[in-house]
This record gives structure tokens, C-alpha cells and sequence, in this order.
């Protein structure tokens, strides 16, 4: 059993900064083996944090990225269709009765394991990430909850399979749609905010280990800053780690307006989000200047509401 | 110090307090967790212990936030107390008084004031952040000036949600049908299709001795839509606002995707309240005053919306319907830009305005010209006929 401390700590050395809210919500996670819900704003490294988790279990991660029309053919197994009717036809002469031939094409051999039974089917408990869930229709969430409630799958004509080792299962959302009471009551519930500023400066040092204390400085404090703002995609922490990247590839030693302007792409990914800024350019000023982050009342817990899952939806 | 003397008691008492006064979701599933999760987590710490039961017992992101509140309420009760309803005063009206906190156990005699607290925690009004962050005092203000067009005696000024009747409701579902989107990205079984199923037909062929005699097929279902209505409950809608509201009532009938909300100077959400109506439950809705009987600040409200709801609410599929007079107090920049973030991530934008029913009117003023340009179908909604002929002329840009 690991406890909350050690979930940090091996997080820590694999670059993942957490919280203790997060690392006790993982930690319950692995004793109680229900699934974890993750909600949060786009960038924020739910996905990653399974990823993580995934290598500090030393196990597999599984991964099924939800979309519109995922239907549970895909997410739970196929038969190899034409490598049946094949086996069918080449084995017409042979001598084996109708049984056996009818035996060896429904077998494991020609089972396409899609990531939900390939997960049950796993010696060891992997890591089962079923990745925005919130873009997989109502009736597919409907079928998850109950192979989440019973860890087995019943194939016709293999029989029922049970699950060995429950898997670890890490759900995200991004809130493009409410999910239902249902799922929510299976799960664990976490939500991850934005992180605060002393958070963010730490996640910049841990994953940008050639990034200026200076410039890492700035960087969490313009986007604390920016996620104040009523941007319609505001940047999250993968925003900020690829400004930091594209700041160090630019040789540059601190941030100056004219340095925010050239690298603005790495931040802001809508047009309209250009105009807010410049309307709003005076509270950069203070974030630009260089002084101690000590006392800043950057932390965000878990109340401000901005841009939850503002996730640019697919426009015709 | 705390309430009872073991930690179960403790733990089922804060459950059942979370269950009566917020509506979480508790059952002794959820409890037999919560006890497992503090097993594991042990008792030392009191920050570990918030940790350990908040992602087992809440279950959205609303209830983690009022998980905060109503722990620190129950196990710190006098002292800790006064900020969180400090806060709680500033959002939620009235606050929930501390007296109630410490006899949660007692089951009967709290569930009076519980059900009170549940209607306060589920209808806080959604005020825009900027409201709340920069200018507390002038919402506060806004919040008293309450005055209802639809009550005389004004004791209780939520209105009796409308029913509809059979030809309202026709009309809902011949707009929900005549609303032509786009094909879904989900393919289905069906006798006609553009594609061919293999697995279908080969399982089909089973029962006629393995030669695939009829062929399956797969098509892609259309779209259903999504709605989104909006009605202004303001002063200057007066009756008006109510045929928009029957008009809710009977799109819930025709359809499960909608969401409704009104809005005066502050926005609410009274989806569960018109989904019971037009299940035949006749009631009255506890709008909060933000939200009926008002001034307007469309912008500002519509900005809230586009805000706490858009991610969830808005997309290809969404047709967002607005029932309002257009006379608005606020900025029309705000209104201009904020509907043209609506019309960017909507399928259709319906303003339904009950003056185009007055001959002579023209759509001048201030709110209807900013609004204008972002508007697919301009129309009014007054009875069963006009709802219908709304959805003769309904377009959407899929």
C-alpha cells in the first residue's frame, strides 16, 4: 500500500508535480480499487497524471480515448472477421468435425482485444485510462458503468470473461457535457484546478530543469495573471511549459513586452483571446516586473470557475 | 469539541447534514467508503481527512466546493464558522444558521430548515465572476430591490410554472423535428445504408446454414438537436415571459436536451423545475429575485452563461433560444461580443422579442441593434400557433 507522501514523492521524480488532494484522491484510488473522475480545465494534466501513475505502478496503461460514435464494439472487442472466414475456407477439406472447426474460429486467436477487455484480461493490474469521457455518447457511458460495476465481460461464444486484477481506472472529463449521476457515483471525484502560482513555479523548475528562477518567475505569475482574464481558451500548464520551451529556445533571459509579443502564439490559441489581452494590457504590467513570488495570493483552489473545459468544439 | 463521540456517528452525521442541507448524493455505499477512506488515511490529520472524503462523497464540482463549507461548519462549528458564512451570506442569501449545524443528527426537526438550505444551495443565482469579484455591493442592492409583476400579494413571487397543452405541445415537437442538423458520427444498423456490415451479416448468416443470404447495413443517424432557452424574466417582459416559459415547458416534452434558465440582472438554472412541469407537476419555481421581476442586463447575464455553461452547453448542435424585449440596461458592447460568441458556437441563435407583435415596431433599440447581426431567426412567441410557425421558419447554419 502506498500512502499519500510516497505517491508525491515518486510523482515528484517522474516530473509531476501533486497536490495532497490529488495524491490522497490517487492513494484511495488504489485501495478502495474504484475509479477516479477527474474533472478540470483543459491543460491541467489529467491526462498525464495516469501516465504517471501508470509508471510509478511499474504496470501497463491502457488508454480509450473517447469520441463521438465510440461505440462498445470498439472499446470492448471484435471478432477477426476475415481471418475467420479465411480459416474457414482453407480449413473446408480437413478432416476435423463441424464442432472443432466451429471451436477453433471462435477462439481467443481470432479476438481483436479492444483497450476494455485488454485491460481485464491483464495479469497485472494496469492502468486504465478512459480519457474524456464526456465526448463519448450517453449510451456508450451507459455500457461503461457497468463493465466498471462487474469487471467482466460476457462474449457469446467464449463465455464470460472475469476480470483477474481490477484494473486502475483514471476517467477524465472536460465538461463539454454533464456526465450522468450515475457514473459520477461510481467514481471518486476529483476536481484539479489550476495550479497557484508557487505550484506553477515549481512545475516549470521540476520540468524545465535549464529554466531561469527569474524567468519561471514571470512566466507563473503572467499566467496567473492571463487566467484571470475572460479569455474564451485560457492557457493551461501545458501553455505554460511550452512558452517556457520556446522562451529558453529563444535565448531569452527575462520577459519583456516586446518578447510577449513575438511569443504570444505559445499562449494564446484564439484570435479573439488578442483583443481581451489588449484591452487588459495593464495587469501584465506588475506580473512582468521581477520581484520575490513571497505572499502572492496566487492560489486558485478550488473556486474560480474559468473557462472549465473551454475546449474549442469542432466548428463546421 | 465535535458533535458526537465516535467517529462513525461523527461521519454518518456529516453525511446525513451534506444529504439534507446540500443534496449530496450519500448513500451507504458512499458511506462505507467515506469510513474505509479514513481508515486509510487515519485521523492525525485534519487537512488529510478533507482530502481523503471529499473525492468520495461529493460527486461535481459544486459539491466539492460546498464540501469545504459544510466540513469546516460541522467540525469547527462557532469560531471557523464566521467567514465561510460570511461567504456564504454574500452568495447564497440568508446564511444557513450555525444553531442548525449542531443538532444535524436529530432528523425530523432539522429537515424543515434542511429543505430551506437545499433550495438555497441548489439555486444560488449565477452571477457573472466580475459581478461578485468587483462590485458585491451593488449586487447585494440589485438582490433586494425584488418586485414581481405576476404576484399582487407578493409573499411568494416565483410564478406557477405553465402547463402545456396538447397543441403547445405539437407545435414543440414539430420544432424539435423540423430542425435539420447534421448526420451523427455514430454509425447504426439499418435495412437501408451506405455501409456495408460485415459483422452483422456474417452473424446474420448463422441461421441460414452460414451463406450470407441478407445483407446488413449501416447508416448514420441525423442529429437531434440541442436547446438552450434563455427567457428574460425582467419587469418589462411582464406576461411575455411566461408564454416563453410555457414554451419551455413544452419543448421539455418533445425533447430531453434542453436547458432552461431565466435571467433579470443575474441567471439561473431552472431546468430540473421545467423538466417536472412538463412531467405534470404543477408548482410554483422559487426563482430568485436576481432572476425574475428585475432590471435586465442581458450582457451581463448572457456573458455568465456563455461562461459557467458554454463548455457544457454550447456547440454544433446546440440551437440557443433568448425570449427577451431587448431593453437592456447594460453595456451593448458586452451584449454585442457576447452574442457573437453564442452565434460562433451555436448551431442557430432564436431571439424570440414579444414586441415584433406590435405593429410599428421596429428592433432599435439599444440591446436588439448590438444583438442584432448574431441573430439567425428573429421571431415572437405568444401562443400554440405562433410557436408552430416559429418552426416553419427555423433555420440552422449546420
Amino acid at each position: 500500500m502506498i500512502d499519500a507522501t510516497s505517491i508525491r514523492e515518486r510523482f515528484c521524480a517522474r516530473a509531476f508535480v501533486v497536490d495532497d488532494a490529488f495524491a490522497t484522491a490517487l492513494q484511495l484510488t488504489l485501495a478502495l480499487e474504484k475509479p477516479l473522475l477527474i474533472e478540470g480545465p483543459a491543460g491541467v494534466g489529467k491526462t498525464e497524471s495516469a501516465k504517471v501513475l501508470a509508471d510509478v505502478l511499474e504496470t501497463r496503461l491502457i488508454r480509450l480515448q473517447c469520441y463521438e460514435g465510440l461505440d462498445a464494439m470498439a472499446a470492448l472487442y471484435e471478432w477477426n472477421y476475415t481471418r475467420q472466414m479465411l480459416h474457414a475456407r482453407l480449413t473446408e477439406a480437413g478432416a476435423l468435425s463441424l464442432d472443432e472447426r466451429e471451436a477453433q474460429i471462435f477462439s481467443e486467436k481470432f479476438l481483436l482485444k479492444r483497450p476494455l477487455l485488454e485491460a481485464i484480461t491483464e495479469e497485472q493490474s494496469p492502468v486504465l485510462l478512459i480519457d474524456e469521457v464526456d465526448r463519448a455518447d450517453e449510451a456508450f457511458e451507459a455500457f461503461l458503468l457497468e463493465v466498471l460495476a462487474e469487471w467482466q465481460v460476457t462474449i457469446p461464444e467464449l463465455g464470460t470473461i472475469r476480470a483477474k486484477r481490477k484494473p486502475h481506472v483514471i476517467v477524465t472529463s472536460n465538461r463539454t457535457r454533464e456526465l450522468s449521476d450515475a457514473l459520477r457515483r461510481r467514481c471518486l471525484f476529483l476536481w484539479v484546478p489550476y495550479p497557484s502560482l508557487a505550484q506553477e513555479i515549481e512545475i516549470l523548475r521540476v520540468r524545465m530543469p535549464g529554466l531561469s528562477e527569474r524567468l519561471a518567475r514571470q512566466i507563473a505569475r503572467v499566467m496567473q495573471a492571463l487566467r484571470g482574464l475572460p479569455l474564451q481558451k485560457p492557457p493551461g500548464v501545458a501553455e505554460s511549459l511550452d512558452w517556457a520551451l520556446a522562451l529558453m529556445s529563444l535565448h531569452r533571459e527575462h520577459l519583456d513586452a516586446r518578447t510577449m509579443e513575438q511569443t504570444l502564439g505559445c499562449v494564446l490559441k484564439v484570435y479573439e483571446d488578442r483583443g481581451v489581452l489588449a484591452t487588459h494590457r495593464t495587469i501584465l504590467d506588475p506580473a512582468m516586473e521581477d520581484g520575490a513570488p513571497a505572499g502572492e495570493p496566487g492560489g486558485r483552489s478550488l473556486d474560480p470557475d474559468f473557462g472549465i473545459g473551454s475546449v474549442s468544439t469542432p466548428r463546421h | 469539541m465535535y458533535p458526537f463521540a465516535s467517529v462513525p456517528e461523527n461521519l454518518a452525521a456529516f453525511c446525513a447534514r451534506l444529504r439534507q442541507a446540500y443534496g449530496f448524493r450519500i448513500g451507504s455505499g458512499e458511506l462505507h467508503d467515506a469510513a474505509r477512506a479514513l481508515e486509510i488515511v487515519g485521523l492525525s490529520d485534519e487537512r488529510a481527512v478533507r482530502h481523503a472524503l471529499r473525492p468520495v462523497v461529493s460527486g461535481t464540482l459544486d459539491e466539492a466546493r460546498v464540501f469545504d463549507r459544510a466540513f469546516t461548519e460541522f467540525f469547527f462549528p462557532p469560531l471557523a464558522v464566521d467567514r465561510a458564512v460570511a461567504d456564504a451570506t454574500r452568495e447564497a442569501g440568508p446564511a444557513p444558521r450555525v444553531a442548525d449545524s449542531t443538532a444535524p443528527g436529530s432528523g425530523l426537526d432539522a429537515t424543515a430548515a434542511s429543505d430551506a438550505g437545499a433550495a438555497r444551495s441548489r439555486d444560488v443565482p449565477i452571477a457573472s465572476f466580475d459581478a461578485i469579484a468587483d462590485e458585491p455591493s451593488e449586487l447585494t442592492h440589485v438582490a433586494r430591490s425584488s418586485y414581481s409583476p405576476l404576484d399582487a400579494d407578493g409573499t411568494d413571487e416565483a410564478p406557477l410554472l405553465p402547463a402545456a397543452d396538447a397543441a403547445w405541445r405539437a407545435a414543440a415537437r414539430s420544432l424539435v423535428r423540423r430542425l435539420q442538423l447534421s448526420l451523427s458520427r455514430r454509425w447504426r444498423s439499418a435495412r437501408r445504408g451506405r455501409r456495408f456490415d460485415l459483422r452483422r451479416t456474417l452473424r446474420a448468416s448463422l441461421q441460414t446454414g452460414g451463406e450470407p443470404l441478407a445483407a446488413k447495413w449501416l447508416r448514420r443517424s441525423e442529429r437531434a438537436p440541442q436547446f438552450v432557452l434563455l427567457v428574460d424574466g425582467s419587469r418589462s417582459m411582464g406576461p411575455d415571459a411566461l408564454a416563453a416559459l410555457r414554451a419551455g415547458v413544452a419543448l421539455a416534452t418533445a425533447t430531453a436536451r434542453l436547458e432552461v434558465f431565466t435571467f433579470s440582472t443575474a441567471l439561473q438554472r431552472i431546468t430540473g423545475d421545467v423538466r417536472r412541469a412538463a412531467a405534470g407537476d404543477r408548482r410554483h419555481i422559487t426563482i430568485l429575485p436576481h432572476a425574475w421581476g428585475g432590471g435586465t442586463s442581458i450582457g451581463l447575464c448572457l456573458s455568465a452563461f456563455v461562461r459557467r455553461f458554454g463548455a457544457r452547453m454550447l456547440g454544433h448542435r446546440t440551437v440557443v433560444v433568448i425570449a427577451s424585449d431587448g431593453l437592456d440596461v447594460g453595456e451593448p458592447e458586452l451584449l454585442r461580443d457576447t452574442m457573437r460568441e453564442v452565434y460562433r458556437r451555436s448551431a442557430a441563435v432564436v431571439w424570440l422579442n414579444p414586441c415584433l407583435d406590435t405593429p410599428g415596431y421596429e428592433p432599435t433599440a439599444s440591446g436588439m441593434r448590438a444583438a442584432r447581426p448574431y441573430i439567425t431567426t428573429l421571431s415572437s412567441v405568444t401562443d400554440a400557433a405562433s410557436l408552430a410557425r416559429l418552426a416553419r421558419v427555423v433555420r440552422t447554419r449546420a
